[in-house]
């Protein structure tokens, strides 16, 4: 993905210089050195920035696009890169991983209770905000109704991993439901906010497409890219089951393509990749399977790189020069959709909610846009549509001031309106055992079960995995220190540290028959 | 303390309704909807199905002990529920369950919780007792069932 950078690339004086010193060698090795220098040298740049971030309270999306700006034409290392194809490649490949691994750690459990509300609000709400920028823009700013349209849905998507990044630096997490929600929408409703630009491109380059048409566009995408988002998410977790295979680095590379394949897959089809991609995810973080952690960390670090990639790459992209020519449309529109657009949308698709008005005050609050607005606005760039080159430098002046002025004051505006709690606190067994980074290993209580192989077997017979560690037993009612020739019985609560890893191997030892 | 002092008759359910797992285990929640000892019941409900997501607890026999510590009780609360249709659990033998007790205890009183657990597990484990719970129809034949079982019990504490 980043090899195609190409043509497109020119170095400046800078590394002109440097590659003159360096001549004589052929001219692709060069190519291939200076640009892994610069590839590299932004990168580590960004993760040193995003530790000082961390201290500031400030998402860290914001430190790597001034990076990005910085290194680009306008700015310090003046590498003129003005690619939009590239640039778009990038991030919707990044999004890719993003959503997946976003998908992969929603705990189902814990949000299915709002799915209902956040299919609203990703769709009626992603309408809604749309359709007021659109008249807003058109009856303040004197825009054209459909690209105002454009612009709205360009900008209506939600990005949370820049909330949850700054709520835990503090210390806070939200109430339950209002927590959930979050989550959820920001993922959801970005295949929404893809499908309504892309819709839009469509009506305003063919405008004999007509509104019907769309709809029946909506519905093939949303249904396949469910559909199928379920199927190979659930497919996932059986495939990665069976497959036994003999190296454990290969399990994360089996992933890795098995996530763009979804993404292909149903694209190809006419579905939604995206959505595909993040049903999958949490599909298959439902699911048990063998090396889910490290997977899980896996697929974390890949997030944080495309991130950090895509982020630089729109940084790169942007002149910034230009953001100041569109100041006051700019503040204007970030304005209008922090205190009407996006609460009047939320208010409108909860309004059936048990949501309180506070919950749905602080949900208004969060509409922190983060990169996929600024992927889609490459869109009409690509596709020729009138003042493309404007809606890309508003929608990239209404995401920066909507993540510092709205990320900023997170914090204290969850304090106001009371929907934060503190952190959870640890939980306490006759046993303690603190989970410390760096290992996967948890204290589980587990039951005998009636009729299992494993009653009336030592411990040493069972064959249990070698991290993992039976610490107690209780049998009617007392608690038991065990040993390797210690025997278990039928209904016997035994108290077990394991690593995740391993859980699925052990419920196997646990779960098999007598006689079986 | 014993079961049957915590299990009162409101809380058994003796010909729940539900055809899958999830769903039971709501229909016993929702038993605990507005009793004064839950503060958040969907913190409840979290803790129940999260632990339900490390491994099923459906142990056999037909039984399945859906169980959780959280601090959104302040104090042990219990319910069981006889099925009128058995139900595919996900359970270790595979077998459906007939059964459910679920029990939701203190994160702060570990010890208790994980001795109820045992406790139930071992009633449970008798033919006798699950035979009686098969043919008793009412919440009032179940819970004297649990009563005059656990008359030989000792006290938790």
């Amino acid at each position: 993905m980043v090899l195609n950078l190409g043509q497109d690339f020119h170095f400046s004086p800078f590394f002109h210089l440097l590659s003159y010193k360096l001549a004589g060698r052929k001219e692709f090795m060069a190519f291939i050195e200076y640009f892994l220098i610069v590839f590299s040298f932004l990168v580590l740049v960004s993760i040193a920035i995003a530790k000082f971030s961390d201290n500031l309270g400030l998402p860290s999306l914001v430190l790597f696009i001034a990076i990005g700006m910085l290194a680009g034409s306008e700015g310090v290392l003046g590498i003129p890169f003005d690619n939009a194809e590239t640039a778009q490649s990038i991030g919707l490949v990044a999004l890719v991983f993003i959503l997946f691994s976003g998908g992969l750690e929603t705990k189902w459990s814990a949000v299915k209770d709002v799915a209902k509300e956040a299919v609203i609000i990703s769709t009626i709400g992603v309408l809604v905000t749309a359709l007021l920028v659109g008249l807003f823009l058109k009856f303040v700013f004197g825009f054209n109704f459909q690209q105002g349209l454009l612009l709205g849905a360009v900008v209506s998507s939600t990005d949370a991993a820049a909330v949850f990044s700054v709520l835990r630096t503090r210390s806070l997490s939200l109430k339950g439901k209002v927590n959930s929600l979050l989550e959820l929408e920001s993922g959801s409703n970005d295949p929404m906010a893809v499908f309504l630009t892309l819709g839009l491109i469509e009506l305003i380059n063919f405008p004999k497409t007509g509104i019907i048409n769309i709809a029946l566009t909506f519905l093939l995408q949303m249904g396949l890219g469910g559909l199928f988002g379920y199927f190979f998410g659930k497919l996932m977790a059986l495939i990665l089951n069976k497959l036994k295979l003999r190296h454990d680095g290969i399990y994360p590379v089996f992933s890795l393509a098995y996530a763009c394949f979804i993404y292909g897959f149903t694209a190809l089809l006419g579905g939604s990749g995206f959505l595909a991609v993040y049903i999958a995810g949490i599909t298959a973080g439902t699911e048990n399977f063998i090396q889910k952690k490290s997977l899980l960390r896996f697929f974390d670090g890949l997030a944080w790189l495309s991130q950090i990639v895509m982020f630089l790459a729109l940084g790169l992209l942007v002149f910034p020069s230009r953001l100041l020519g569109v100041f006051t449309i700019g503040m204007g529109l970030s304005l209008f959709l922090m205190f009407i657009a996006r609460p009047a949308a939320v208010f409108l698709s909860l309004s059936f909610s048990p949501f309180k008005w506070n919950e749905k005050a602080f949900i208004s609050w969060v509409g922190l846009k983060g990169a996929v607005p600024i992927i889609l606005a490459t869109f009409p760039l690509l596709a020729h549509i009138p003042n493309a080159d404007l809606i890309f430098s508003i929608v990239f002046f209404v995401v920066l001031s909507s993540v510092m002025v709205q990320g900023w004051s997170l914090s204290p505006v969850a304090k106001f309106l009371r929907v934060d709690k503190p952190l959870p606190k640890k939980k306490n067994y006759p046993i303690e055992y603190e989970p410390v980074e760096g290992t996967d290993t948890e204290l589980i209580d587990l039951f005998v079960p009636f009729n299992a192989d494993v009653a009336g077997k030592t411990i040493v017979e069972l064959g249990l995995p070698k991290d993992c560690l039976i610490t107690m037993i209780n049998r009617d009612e007392n608690f038991l220190v065990p040993s390797g020739g210690s025997v278990l019985e039928e209904g016997d609560i035994v108290l077990i540290l394991v690593n995740k890893d391993n859980l699925a191997k052990i419920k196997s030892i646990f779960a098999k028959e007598k006689g079986k | 303390m014993k079961i049957s002092e915590i299990l009162t008759q409101e809380f058994i359910i003796p010909g729940m309704q539900s055809s899958s797992k999830d769903d039971a285990i709501l229909e016993l929640l929702n038993l605990f909807k507005g009793d004064p000892r839950v503060k958040d019941i969907e913190l409840v409900q979290n803790a129940v199905l999260e632990r339900e997501s490390i491994m099923s607890t459906g142990v056999g026999k037909g039984f399945a002990i859906p169980h959780a510590k959280t601090n959104a009780i302040s104090d042990i609360i219990v319910a069981f529920g006889k099925l009128k249709e058995p139900i595919d659990f996900k359970s270790l033998d595979e077998q459906p369950v007939s059964f459910i007790f679920l029990l939701v205890g203190m994160e702060s009183s570990v010890g208790p919780h994980i001795k109820l657990l045992s406790r139930i597990s071992r009633m449970m484990n008798k033919d006798e007792f699950r035979e009686g719970l098969l043919n008793s129809s009412t919440a009032e034949e179940i819970y004297n069932l649990f009563l005059e079982e656990e008359k030989n019990y000792l006290e938790i504490n």
